[in-house]
């Protein structure tokens, strides 16, 4: 069962020497951390040990976060540099990140009971794989702005750019969203044929 | 970069100022293209906005806080000993030695003449000073200052290599 407590009062009690009080935050905002971890590591077991060490890190200097800005948006912060850190240095013995196919994490195909449920997880389904395909900064924008409940402002500050080029970069990432939804839909559909 | 589409996911998103998210809303009831192309955009605003978020291994919130522990762990003792400690220690002994060189001085017959003579309560027969070092708590105390002096010449040892690092 996760705490009801607030981000801020959970902070307050690990910085109190409370560590179950962190572990209460870890659960919080794993999946997000993960999610974001998978938009630039190569399988789960990378993406895993990305998102652990983002949790150690920010453990670390916990004590630095000014509460000036959600906490989600500095761990998010976090994250990103993170996992950008990790990809660069990935990068040397690895395939160029150009490589849509290198990006596909998708896992099984979709199951369900209920017509409604099967229809929302294929859609859910057909849309990871779209964003699997994108580049890194461009499926960390999309996951942002629809899952990590961020303002342009906030995700400019995660990601360290101007809110600008955030809403620039956004409209440019669901455009190839778009196209990469589209083609794989294609796909698909020849398939079934 | 002013194409219709981008400013429909702008008025989807509601980041126009009010006056041109009102124009927008108008071409949209009037204007064919704007309608349809909004219908498209909203679906697939919708379509987005349905991804799931990963769920990562059972073990994952354990193995943080046993990562967050192991670190713990590792710390140097050097930056686990407070300084403060290390600090009443030195002044103790300091405290002593002070104290006890006052009491000598104080108890010497400065004015017998006949030279240095040691007080009598200091002064003790060679036999007698091996029974001072058989008792438990002397044990102790002299194994803690062999642990402290240990302690001061790692600490000076590892000072004089960290200046000797260019």
């Amino acid at each position: 069962m996760q705490s009801k407590l607030s981000d801020i009062e959970l902070i307050t009690q690990t910085l109190g020497g409370n560590q179950s009080a962190y572990a209460d935050l870890v659960k919080r905002h794993q999946r997000f951390v993960f999610t974001l971890a998978l938009r630039f590591a190569k399988g789960r077991e990378d993406a895993e040990e990305i998102a652990q060490d983002c949790f150690i890190k920010a453990y670390r200097s916990l004590s630095s976060f000014q509460q000036q800005s959600k906490f989600s948006t500095w761990l998010y912060s976090i994250v990103y540099t993170t996992a950008m850190t990790s990809l660069r240095k990935k990068r040397v013995d690895t395939a160029s990140i150009d490589d849509d196919e290198s990006y596909i994490q998708i896992e099984g195909k979709p199951s369900g009971y209920d017509e409604h449920n099967v229809e929302n997880k294929s859609r859910s389904y057909y849309v990871n794989q779209a964003i699997a395909q994108l580049l890194p900064d461009d499926a960390t924008i999309i996951t942002l702005f629809y899952k990590g409940e961020q303002s342009l402002e906030e995700i400019a500050q995660a990601m360290g750019i101007e809110a600008n080029t955030v809403k620039v970069k956004l409209f440019r990432a669901r455009q190839r969203l778009k196209e990469k939804l589209e083609r794989n839909l294609k796909h698909e559909v020849n398939e079934l044929i | 970069m002013n194409s219709i589409e981008e400013k429909l996911w702008n008025y989807i998103d509601g980041t126009l100022p009010v006056a041109e998210q009102q124009a927008i809303a108008l071409l949209i009831e009037q204007d064919e293209v704007y309608a349809s192309k909004y219908n498209e955009l909203l679906q697939l605003n919708n379509y987005f906005a349905a991804i799931e978020l990963d769920e990562p291994g059972m073990a994952f919130t354990y193995n943080v806080m046993e990562g967050i522990r192991t670190e713990h762990a590792l710390k140097p003792l050097k930056a686990t000993i407070d300084k403060r400690i290390i600090l009443g220690i030195a002044g103790f002994f300091i405290l002593t030695m002070a104290v006890l060189l006052i009491y000598a001085l104080s108890s010497v017959n400065w004015t017998g003449g006949s030279g240095f003579k040691m007080p009598q309560q200091l002064t003790v027969e060679a036999t007698q000073v091996n029974s001072y070092f058989k008792g438990p708590a002397i044990k102790a105390f002299l194994f803690f200052d062999v642990v402290m002096a240990l302690f001061f010449i790692d600490y000076y040892l590892r000072r004089k290599s960290i200046v000797k690092e260019p």
